[in-house]
């Protein structure tokens, strides 16, 4: 496949790498740094997608475990970008901005790996499918989605 | 709104720093951070410096006829040698690739797994190597710098506690430097990663 199929993919799915780089980095230099390495190990792993899974899921798996290997710093993250902007990463289609804004930021407050969790229950990818990107049961998946609803609630509850 | 709809129109929010990389020259602009990139890089320095070392360490078997540096450097000439086969070998496992199809938990332990065996070459390294590497520099270092035949200069008084404590003080010394200089570049991480697969595995 030839390498205008794999910028035109990624240009349909770069919504996946913006919001999940979002979510982790610290800062602007940190999410650059994450964008090229995503690209570039997508662009590396590009032969192997053999298109029995979708692109997005693909990609999404890949920007999960690139994130997650690269060193990052451990800070609050400084940049506000995405939280800024007008789109919702959530399900609910009558979320308003402002909503969405403070999900978002409840989001970043939980821990590394419970945030993947959620944005991807948020995103609609079922318990299975969670459970196999991130490599535990769908038992795990579900007893996790329940805390972090829990926790996620009381961040928000607290701010109102 | 169902999940395909969903995923459709959250996936297609864009950034003016991501959409500058999705364009033929931009892909040719990209370069890596990965850490076991910077591993890999690491190693291979370290094979081209053993070679190197390697090398001096033959040079002085071979010119120095006394048998007791010939018999420090020959030790050390080995365990060099067999450090640099086992870092080539940990060079042949680093894949610095990510992978699209196994899962985050298997990923994480891949990179944990690798930065530790580098970790503990590193520290083997120190343990293994430098105690005879103290002794051979001492030895040689007192040959040159007297002037004399090791055997008169080991004659000398202070010339054997000075060994000892040469060795005692420059082995866990340089243990240490490695262990400190490991933790400033990779602890973090290292930590990161381990956090993370904790809170993976955790059932509760």
């Amino acid at each position: 496949m030839s390498e205008s199929e794999f910028l035109e993919q990624v240009r349909i799915n770069q919504g996946i790498i913006y919001k999940l780089v979002g979510l982790y980095a610290n800062n602007t230099e940190e999410k650059k740094d994450l964008y090229q390495e995503i690209l570039l190990q997508a662009w590396r792993g590009w032969p192997s997608f053999r298109g029995d899974a979708r692109f997005s899921t693909w990609l999404y798996r890949l920007t999960l475990n690139t994130i997650f290997t690269q060193k990052r710093k451990k800070h609050r993250i400084e940049y506000r970008e995405s939280m800024d902007d007008s789109s919702s990463p959530v399900q609910n289609v009558f979320l308003q901005k402002e909503e969405a804004g403070r999900l978002k930021l409840a989001i970043r407050q939980i821990s590394e790996i419970d945030r993947a969790i959620i944005t991807m229950h948020l995103d609609g990818y079922e318990n299975p499918e969670i459970g196999s990107m991130m490599g535990i049961s769908d038992n795990l998946v579900s007893v996790k989605l329940h805390r972090i609803k829990k926790q996620l609630a009381n961040f928000l509850n607290k701010e109102l | 709104m169902n999940t395909d709809q969903n995923r459709n129109r959250t996936n297609d929010e864009a950034d003016e720093d991501l959409s500058s990389l999705l364009t033929p020259t931009g892909l040719t602009r990209l370069s890596s951070k990965n850490p076991l990139l910077i591993i890999k890089k690491n190693l291979f320095k370290n094979m081209v410096w053993a070679v190197i070392i390697c090398s001096m360490y033959l040079f002085i078997i071979l010119y120095f006829n006394v048998w007791q540096i010939r018999t420090i450097f020959s030790i050390i000439l080995i365990l060099s040698l067999w450090t640099l086969f086992k870092t080539y070998k940990e060079y042949k496992k680093i894949h610095t690739d990510i992978s699209p199809i196994d899962p985050l938990l298997t990923e994480l332990k891949r990179h944990q797994q690798s930065i530790t065996r580098w970790m503990h070459a590193q520290q083997r390294a120190w343990i293994l190597i430098y105690p005879f590497c103290a002794a051979g520099g001492f030895f040689l270092g007192g040959m040159l710098g007297r002037g004399n035949t090791l055997e008169t200069f080991m004659q000398k008084p202070l010339a054997i506690p000075t060994l000892i404590i040469t060795i005692i003080v420059l082995v866990p010394a340089g243990y240490f430097l490695a262990r400190r200089l490991f933790k400033a570049s990779f602890g973090n991480h290292l930590k990161a990663l381990q956090e993370n697969i904790k809170d993976m595995e955790n059932e509760y």
